[in-house]
């Protein structure tokens, strides 16, 4: 029997950071199987340790950033999305897929929104890892750099007070270095109570390898030619591996 | 009843029985007649043209259906056909004639093959698909298509450079059994930002930075939208694109070398996949053959189309699935002409039945032509076996898109067209391909010559005038608009070095499953045209030649894209100029070895203001692709160490014509550089040898703005201060100081290379155009440029780059 454990990506229409992601989860040692969500059923979530939304504009966005997706899902395994999580199921939303579980009540309340500059921003920025306990960020340094691509990263509480409470909780995972897109608190990233779900607007997939990095001197970060994203999904991987035993 | 032969077409429409489709009685109409009723109908045929197609169907003893004269009217647009390409030109250069039998022929597709001779296995296919593929390894194989869409791109910015992306993408998802886009291009033409509106001498013209906001935007939400990154691109700004702006979208693919071939046969089904069929995009391919005026602006609204990228996501996600079951045999896109071409296109030669009852429509109550030759956007055209339609059919619910049968090959040679149960079109699908060669006049005298440069008295002062010049300035804000690094594969990215937003010439993407790249890169230089366009056409292609090589690319392995916009055909001295261009294009690109794989040309780029006709300058887009054999191989323009040592590579003529200073300076007419393919060849080989050594930390190309400009834009990495020596630049023996700073002779490449490794390259280049110019400091943080004993340039490098990098950005 494959003893590597088995990550689930949803694929709305629109989804299309799909095959990097998948392509990352691989790379740290995860079986993976992209589902395009028209065969979604409760069903594929068994024997499934972790289920990923990854970016894209799933639909369009046009309503209001992964609000369709986020509705289709509920839909169609809503309950059991959440059983599977109260059962030690992990989740993880990248950018659209983020946006996805914003909607989805398994995030602390918060809304992902039009970026303060009204433009869409593909660059690289600074983070900085608030949660080193966090079985997604376990093995990331306390600060380190992704690249982020969205129009609607810019994380908003319906009170001031609520985004600072999450940092002070943990929830805030992950923050920007500097005010990128207007996010309350520079909130980059959400977890949940439990740990297991863990949203955040930056693209790990995109910087699997030091040479992704924008600068070719760039000079990598812990063991192996590996880039700052890489430490992320391997982080989730052991933390499932040791969650077996 | 009046006289038929005196009906105006109105009335002669009007005569025909109404109904979903008409037959035209065209026998006795004389030629003023048949123009009119070309112009009524919008087929934007020639009097030549109907006079042939009245011929043929005198030949075949009968009447036509208007399905049938709107198929020939697609089939023979400029836009479909590339007939000026193919005319006999009689051209006159500065007094003397020549004949140019076909354009195409002559300098394109027989320059390419000799390439492809000289070169077996590597050009895998060329001209006859959607788009050129060369080969990136054993298994794989790349490909690249650029289109314009200028003319929606003027009436609506955003619709109209949204539907050209989401266009060329369709391209390279039907090129082959169905290529998986992996990245695009694209390059804008637009009056510059802060034109005044008295300037614009006509009315419904939308203002320069209306059409660059609509025209990013449009781009931004198809490509971001379809997850394929965004990589590479250019935009000039000059006054006579104010009425006509230019939208260049390109996309690259990659495709199993063992899905390339395709083949119909008797017997398959033909179904379409995809959007649905609306009266939107009426006549775009005729519409896109002829010159805008005020009046098209208002007129012409339906042939511009709304884009919907999801709609396209799920279709590419299908094709490509469909492709690795091995469920199709041909594919193509439903582009220009809608499913007339996609269908006359795929049925040329087997014949068959397309039935448009079956058609899924928008909307209902739509007549026959209309449902034939509507150019709704995201939808694909597929011939498949019978017995793979169930597995289809599952496929293309997975991925939630709507899938049709329209008919099928039958191998008649017909292509026959049926709807409501009669029999629309039927037409010999070889007739449709005879468009009459058209027959032009050229005409181009030179209009260059010496031009004394200006006394330099502070060329600091000058420099700092360049970085703000739209030509120079940084495109970071319309850069960061788009998503570059979707699929996780950009290792080179537009805005790179160790600050992340310095410029950089050609990108390079990892290609999944390879272990070789991809560089891509452009050129365009509209300015050099204008007086020079031999010389633009040459050094276009030595540009994009060059970029790729420097990022990398093994010289042997290049492929390049030439695309045409110019402005009216029937005016002599533009199309001479058009000719020059594509000689000069053909003479360096075999020189180098790069072969053309694929083109397009777009005309008609002319408006008719209030004071008299504005053209384009003729334009050339040269966009190229390149194998880079691995990623150590990649090689950014940003400086990377503060020991390095610079140095320069190409010869530095004394000619100023075409370079933004020059423009700034108020040269006229000033000699424009000419290209010196061949040492220039010989230095890319060096080059390429250095690189594979490891011996390039960095190099930029020289450009706009020349030397001076290229040694500060690497250096915006911020890593190091430069000290520069022009004292042994290679260069003509009168060139003046304006000329060795700011000029723009191409070929040159300003290298980055670490002090020990200096002896070696230099040592590659013997014989050629090499110097060293200086080195990297940290003593301080400016661009000190140096002549001997006096000091030129002493500039902070931060003050040159918050110039350049804000010079847009107020803009944008």
């Amino acid at each position: 029997m494959e003893d590597r454990p088995c990550a689930l990506l949803l694929k709305f229409p629109g989804t299309n950071c799909d095959a990097e992601t998948a392509r990352a989860l691989e790379a740290v040692g995860f079986v993976t199987e992209v589902l395009p969500v028209s065969a979604l059923k409760p069903e594929k979530l068994v024997g499934v340790s972790l289920v990923v939304l990854s970016g894209g504009f799933s639909y369009g966005d046009y309503v209001m950033s992964g609000r369709i997706a986020s509705l289709v899902t509920e839909q169609k395994i809503g309950e059991t999305l959440k059983d599977f999580r109260d059962n030690g199921g992990y989740l993880l939303g990248i950018c659209n897929g983020f946006q996805i579980l914003t909607q989805l009540d398994l995030l602390p309340a918060g809304s992902l929104v039009e970026n303060a500059s009204g433009r869409f921003q593909c660059q690289w920025v600074k983070l900085k890892n608030l949660a080193p306990k966090s079985p997604f960020l376990s093995q990331c340094p306390a600060e380190f750099e992704l690249p982020i691509a969205h129009a609607e990263g810019r994380l908003v509480t319906k009170e001031a007070a609520e985004a600072a409470g999450y940092v002070k909780s943990g929830a805030a995972a992950l923050v920007y270095g500097d005010d990128v897109n207007g996010s309350f608190e520079r909130i980059a990233g959400l977890q949940d109570e439990s740990g297991r779900v863990f949203g955040l607007m930056p693209h790990p997939e995109r910087f699997m390898k030091a040479r992704d990095h924008y600068d070719p001197d760039w000079e990598g970060q812990g063991e192996g030619d590996w880039g700052s994203g890489y430490w992320i999904f391997k982080s989730l991987y052991q933390a499932i591996k040791e969650g077996e035993v | 009843m009046s006289d038929p032969a005196t009906l105006n077409p109105l009335e002669r429409i009007a005569e025909a029985p109404a109904d979903h489709y008409r037959v035209l009685k065209i026998s006795d109409l004389d030629g003023e007649r048949l123009l009119e009723l070309s112009k009524f109908m919008k087929l934007s045929l020639s009097r030549e043209d109907m006079l042939a197609i009245q011929a043929i169907y005198a030949e075949w003893d009968r009447e036509p259906t208007d399905v049938e004269l709107e198929v020939i009217a697609q089939t023979w647009s400029e836009h479909c056909k590339h007939r000026i390409f193919g005319a006999t030109i009689e051209h006159e250069v500065d007094g003397k004639a020549e004949t140019v039998n076909s354009l195409f022929k002559t300098y394109i597709r027989d320059v390419s093959q000799r390439i492809f001779d000289r070169k077996p296995g590597f050009v895998l296919s060329a001209f006859h698909d959607n788009a050129g593929f060369i080969q990136l390894d054993d298994e794989l194989a790349v490909c690249l298509k650029a289109e314009t869409h200028n003319h929606p791109s003027a009436i609506e910015p955003y619709a109209g450079a949204n539907t050209g992306l989401g266009g060329v993408i369709r391209d390279i998802l039907g090129a082959g059994k169905g290529a998986k886009p992996i990245g695009s291009l694209d390059v804008f033409c637009f009056g510059a930002p802060d034109t005044t509106m008295d300037h614009i001498k006509a009315d419904d013209v939308i203002h320069p930075l209306g059409v660059m906001r609509g025209v990013v935007r449009g781009v931004r939400d198809y490509g971001n939208r379809m997850g394929i990154p965004t990589i590479s691109g250019a935009i000039q700004f000059d006054d006579s694109y104010i009425y006509n702006p230019l939208v260049f979208c390109g996309t690259a693919g990659v495709i199993p070398i063992k899905d390339i071939e395709k083949k119909i046969e008797a017997g398959m089904k033909v179904i379409a996949v995809g959007g649905r069929t609306g009266r939107d995009g009426l006549h775009g391919a005729t519409f896109s053959s002829a010159a805008l005026d005020t009046e098209s602006h208002e007129e012409d609204q339906q042939a511009v189309q709304i884009g919907n990228p999801i709609e396209e996501k799920k279709a590419a996600d299908f094709v490509l699935a469909a492709r690795d079951k091995g469920l199709i045999e041909f594919i193509t896109d439903c582009g220009a002409g809608g499913f007339s071409s996609a269908a006359g296109e795929m049925l040329e030669e087997c014949g068959g039945v397309i039935d448009l009852d079956q058609v899924k429509l928008k909307e209902p109550g739509l007549v026959s032509w209309e449902v034939f030759i509507s150019e709704s956007q995201e939808r694909m055209v597929l011939a498949v076996k019978e017995e793979s339609l169930p597995e289809l059919r599952k496929l293309a619910d997975l991925y939630e898109t709507e899938l049709t049968e329209l008919g099928s090959a039958d191998g008649s040679g017909i292509l026959k067209v049926t709807h409501h149960g009669n029999t629309v079109c039927e037409l010999d699908c070889t007739k449709l391909h005879d468009a009459p060669t058209r027959h032009l006049k050229g005409r181009w005298t030179k209009k260059t010559g010496p031009v004394d440069a200006p006394v330099l008295t502070k060329p600091g002062e000058a420099l700092r005038d360049l970085f703000t010049d739209f030509a120079i300035v940084s495109r970071e804000p319309i850069i960061r608009e788009y998503d570059h690094e979707v699929q996780g594969n950009t290792v080179l990215k537009p805005l790179a070095g160790a600050s992340g937003d310095a410029p950089q010439d050609a990108s390079v993407l990892r290609i999944s499953g390879s272990k070789r790249l991809m560089a891509m890169g452009v050129s365009l230089l509209p300015e050099w045209g204008k007086t020079d366009p031999y010389a633009m056409g040459a050094a276009c292609v030595d540009e994009c030649v060059r970029q790729l090589v420097a990022a990398g690319a093994d010289p042997g392995r290049l492929a390049i894209l030439d695309n045409f916009c110019m402005g009216n055909p029937d005016a002599e001295e533009e199309l001479g100029a058009l000719v020059e261009t594509v000689k000069g294009i053909a003479a360096v690109a075999e020189v180098y070895g790069a072969p053309f794989v694929s083109g397009k040309d777009s005309f008609y780029n002319y408006f008719e203001t209030k004071e008299g006709p504005v053209s384009i300058p003729v334009t050339i887009l040269i966009s190229g692709m390149g194998i880079v054999e691995e990623e150590s191989h990649v090689t950014g323009a940003s400086l990377r160490k503060s020991d390095s040592l610079l140095a320069i590579i190409g010869h530095t003529s004394g000619d100023l014509g075409g370079s933004v200073f020059a423009r700034r300076h108020g040269l006229e007419n000033a000699s424009v550089p000419a290209t010196r393919a061949e040492e220039a060849w010989k230095c890319y080989v060096q080059y390429h040898e250095a690189v594979k050594k490891g011996y390039i930390r960095s190099a930029h190309d020289v450009s706009e703005g020349g030397l001076a400009v290229t040694l500060a834009e690497m250096a915006f990495s911020g890593k190091a201060g430069l000290e520069i020596d022009l004292c042994s630049l290679p260069m003509d023996d009168d060139a003046s100081k304006a000329a060795m700073l700011f000029g723009e002779s191409p070929s040159r490449l300003v290298i980055e290379v670490a002090p020990e490794d200096l002896a070696k390259v230099a040592d590659l280049f013997e014989g050629l155009p090499f110097a060293a110019l200086g080195r990297a400091t940290t003593e301080h943080a400016n661009l000190r440029v140096e002549w001997g004993k006096e000091t030129l340039v002493n500039e902070p490098l931060a003050d040159l780059k918050g110039l350049w990098k804000t010079g847009l950005a107020r803009y944008y």
